[in-house]
């Protein structure tokens, strides 16, 4: 029997902020903080890994509205900035605590991470990350897939065809802009999936994608290899099974890795610990009280007594919780094997984000994986690889599930933002009603139909939906649906009115500037 | 992982905030976030309600077991994190109707379904003007695969006119159904139904394993319960919703639990 194979997936996302308009705005600080905790630091993971000649395999997610951000200039320039004031910080703290024996080593952390930024985004990388990304794509090391457009919760547009369809579509394009090359596979926003994605997603040829165990396992018929294989449906579109007992351990706030007490605490920060006055200049322009990323207090457990945050404990913790994944692992795969067919799969999704950001150690987490690897009866491997290795599975169509609170769509349809639905909606039959009544446009009315299905797609971002549920940025994220349905809604008059805003339109294009390679036709009625 | 420290940090940093606002905007903003505090309170007492439930809704965000969404969070922190959203802009920006006679469901979960729906003004203002006007209700009606109406597979909702929304509370899980808007003219046997908005058909997700599972063999059921399907509340056998809301009439027979 073959031995146990361990699938890591990243879903690398962030959804659409860009405001030119404004010469800083705060929400763009969640790309730069993703940049210089998760992403810059993958990327030097795979660079040591490679170095090393250690093996490793990694499905990866790049969401088209996170590599529009990455491949955006006035981001890249104001990303640069923010690391210049980074910088400033912890250069002013390493002057503040630099020779505190306890503190003084955290700083000092932080220095050589945003140095360490720095020296990669703009020297080695040019700004280009994504051509980063590429590098190890093209390499084999990991396999890029792409995700929704906007990231919509697709479940709940099942019903739209035109809409699934507009938000997988979209997506290919922006895949193959950036990355040159079809996706192979197709990561479901929130692990969102409704059975009539099986068809959805393979009439743009996906092969596979990931959905919950209790998805899977929901499914007709039920699979009989658990969550150890994946099951084919009908269409043909291979779904991968989240394995659930590997995301409780790392997922989990309270019982997961990420919760032992010697790891960095995220929540407390200096910038709610030290005075406005020494904070100010490394502010916005409010000077309001934000996260700034430079935290010195470990975990401790939950109490406001916090122990001063260790990195070396940290490291030595963070190579005893990898080993331990990988025990836990082993011994699933080996209670599984006599029971299987195939070598048992283990296949573990995660947001990205998670990694650095999230969990300041997790980066070391992976690394350490990687490398203790061989010592344990586990292959790692891409998803295209096991579907190369094993093309056939159990027919099976999984139920509509989610990875959210419930398993179902309670997140994304609640009190706080069932009222988005109705313009979504209305602004995707709208749309589907312009591609049929002007399908062969040029010139100026093909811009404005452009622009149109671009703000529709925007108006469809799960996220938007998920803050307002949380109570967090939920003013920002409404605003965002509304302008994205209000756009809409002027891009629809001037078309049914004959009259066109071309510097306002021009403005939009601008500002809204993802999805270049949109064509409206996307959203011709799917017969 | 709560932090108290994070959360007493953050209720400092929100009196700062609401330190700089006048009484007017205080109240504002209270009503934003929906407290319904008597008039003339003085400024101190505002700001208190005003910051005791920003504390109530923090905690309960933090012990939720939402894991996917705490994690997502995290990725938001630059942001408002747990402090006061100041900006009194709850007018909608957007019109929430579009002057038509329509009606839409979405399902949420086995046992709930969405149903947003509208009048066109000429609809509606014939209605207003009409002082025996038929009231209305949702007539929610199980189908077959076919979209073939069930045998008493329908059961009724009364909505007001204001109504432009509601969440149905579903019979149980794995069917298909759909939602009519309807106005009613006299009662009982002789009333004339009369049907508004005809909506799409939607099917509420299962929570129950597929029949046949029985024909899986042990080695099967060994690898189900290796993948934890013993933790996921997943039954063997299709329920009633024992939470539903029965409206009268339309009992339902009591199903088995786990």
């Amino acid at each position: 029997m073959a031995k146990g194979q361990l699938a890591l997936v990243l879903n690398a996302h962030l959804p659409f902020v860009r405001h030119p308009e404004h010469p800083r705005f705060l929400e763009e600080r969640w790309l730069f903080e993703a940049l210089s905790e998760t992403y810059l630091p993958l990327l030097r993971l795979f660079r040591r890994l490679e170095a090393d000649a250690v093996p490793f395999r990694l499905t990866m997610t790049v969401s088209p509205t996170l590599a529009s951000m990455l491949g955006d200039k006035l981001l890249g320039e104001r990303y640069a900035a923010y690391l210049e004031t980074q910088l400033r910080l912890a250069s002013a703290e390493e002057e503040r605590l630099g020779s505190d024996p306890v503190f003084g080593p955290v700083v000092r952390l932080y220095s050589a991470l945003y140095r360490e930024d720095r020296e990669d985004f703009e020297t080695l990388y040019g700004r280009d990350v994504l051509g980063g990304l590429d590098f190890f794509y093209k390499k084999g090391r990991i396999d890029l897939i792409t995700t929704g457009a906007t990231h919509a919760f697709l479940p709940l547009y099942a019903d739209s065809p035109e809409a699934v369809s507009a938000q997988i579509e979209a997506a290919m394009v922006a895949h193959r802009r950036a990355f040159g090359k079809h996706p192979a596979g197709f990561w479901l926003p929130q692990l969102g999936w409704h059975p009539m994605l099986a068809d959805a997603l393979r009439a743009y040829n996906v092969q596979y994608t990931v959905v919950t165990t209790r998805g899977a396992l929901l499914g007709s018929p039920t699979p009989h290899r658990g969550s150890f294989a994946p099951v084919q449906c009908p269409s043909g579109l291979t779904v991968f099974v989240r394995d659930a007992a590997a995301t409780k351990a790392v997922w989990s706030e309270s019982e997961g890795y990420p919760a032992d007490p010697v790891y960095r605490d995220f929540y407390r920060d200096i910038g709610f610990d030290l005075p406005l006055e020494y904070l100010a200049p490394y502010l916005e322009e409010d000077r309001a009280r934000i996260f700034t990323g430079l935290k010195y207090w470990a975990i401790t457990g939950s109490t406001a007594d916090k122990q001063p945050y260790d990195p070396a404990a940290a490291l030595v913790r963070v190579r005893e919780h990898a080993a331990n994944f990988l025990a836990e692992r082993s011994a699933a795969a080996e209670r599984a094997a006599p029971h299987m067919d195939r070598a048992p799969l283990m296949v573990c999704p995660y947001d990205a984000e998670l990694f650095g950001h999230g969990w300041f150690e997790g980066i070391h987490w992976l690394e350490s994986l990687f490398r203790q690897a061989e010592e344990f009866p586990l292959g790692i491997v891409s998803l295209s690889e096991y579907l190369r290795a094993y093309p056939e599975s159990q027919v099976s169509m999984p139920e509509f599930s989610s990875w959210g609170d419930g398993g179902y769509a309670e997140v994304w349809l609640d009190g706080s933002n069932d009222w988005t639905y109705r313009h979504t909606f209305k602004a995707v039959e709208r749309m589907t009603e312009l591609a049929e009544r002007f399908p062969d446009e040029s010139g100026l009315r093909e811009r404005i139909l452009n622009q149109a299905g671009r703000e529709v797609v925007l108006s469809m971002c799960s996220d938007w939906s998920l803050l307002m549920r949380a109570g967090k940025a939920s003013s920002f994220a409404r605003r965002q649906v509304e302008d994205s349905i209000s756009n809409f809604g002027k891009l629809y008059d001037m078309l049914c009115s004959n009259t066109v805003g071309t510097e306002w339109l021009t403005r939009l294009e601008k500002r809204n500037n993802i999805f270049p390679d949109l064509n409206y036709r996307i959203f011709r009625k799917k017969r | 992982m709560t932090s108290p420290l994070f959360l007493s940090q953050n209720a400092s940093v929100n009196s700062e905030k609401l330190d700089s606002l006048s009484l007017e905007a205080l109240y504002a903003l209270a009503d934003k976030m929906g407290l319904d505090l008597p008039t003339g309170l003085e400024r101190l007492f505002v700001m208190e309600e005003i910051l005791d439930a920003l504390a109530e809704d923090s905690e309960d965000r933090r012990s939720s077991s939402d894991e996917a969404l705490l994690v997502e969070e995290k990725k938001y922190s630059g942001s408002e994190s747990d402090s006061l959203d100041l900006r009194i802009d709850d007018s909608p920006q957007l019109e929430r109707r579009y002057n038509e006679t329509m009606i839409r469901a979405l399902v949420r979960d086995p046992s709930w379904a969405f149903a947003y729906w509208d009048l066109s003004d000429a609809e509606k203002s014939s209605m207003l003007g009409d002082e025996s006007a038929p009231p209305l209700f949702l007539r929610i009606i199980e189908v077959d695969r076919e979209g073939g109406e069930l045998k008493h597979g329908h059961f009724d909702i009364p909505v007001s006119l204001e109504d432009l929304q509601w969440y149905i509370n579903l019979p149980r899980s794995g069917i298909r159904f759909r939602i009519d808007l309807c106005s009613r003219r006299g009662v009982a046997a002789g009333s004339r139904i009369r049907i508004l908005a005809r909506s799409n058909l939607v099917d509420s997700p299962r929570q129950e394993l597929r029949p046949g599972t029985e024909g899986i063999d042990r080695a099967g059921l060994r690898l189900l319960q290796l993948s934890g399907i013993g933790d996921m509340r997943i039954h063997t056998q299709i329920l009633d919703n024992p939470i539903r809301i029965t409206p009268p009439g339309m009992e339902l027979q009591p199903g088995d639990s786990d």
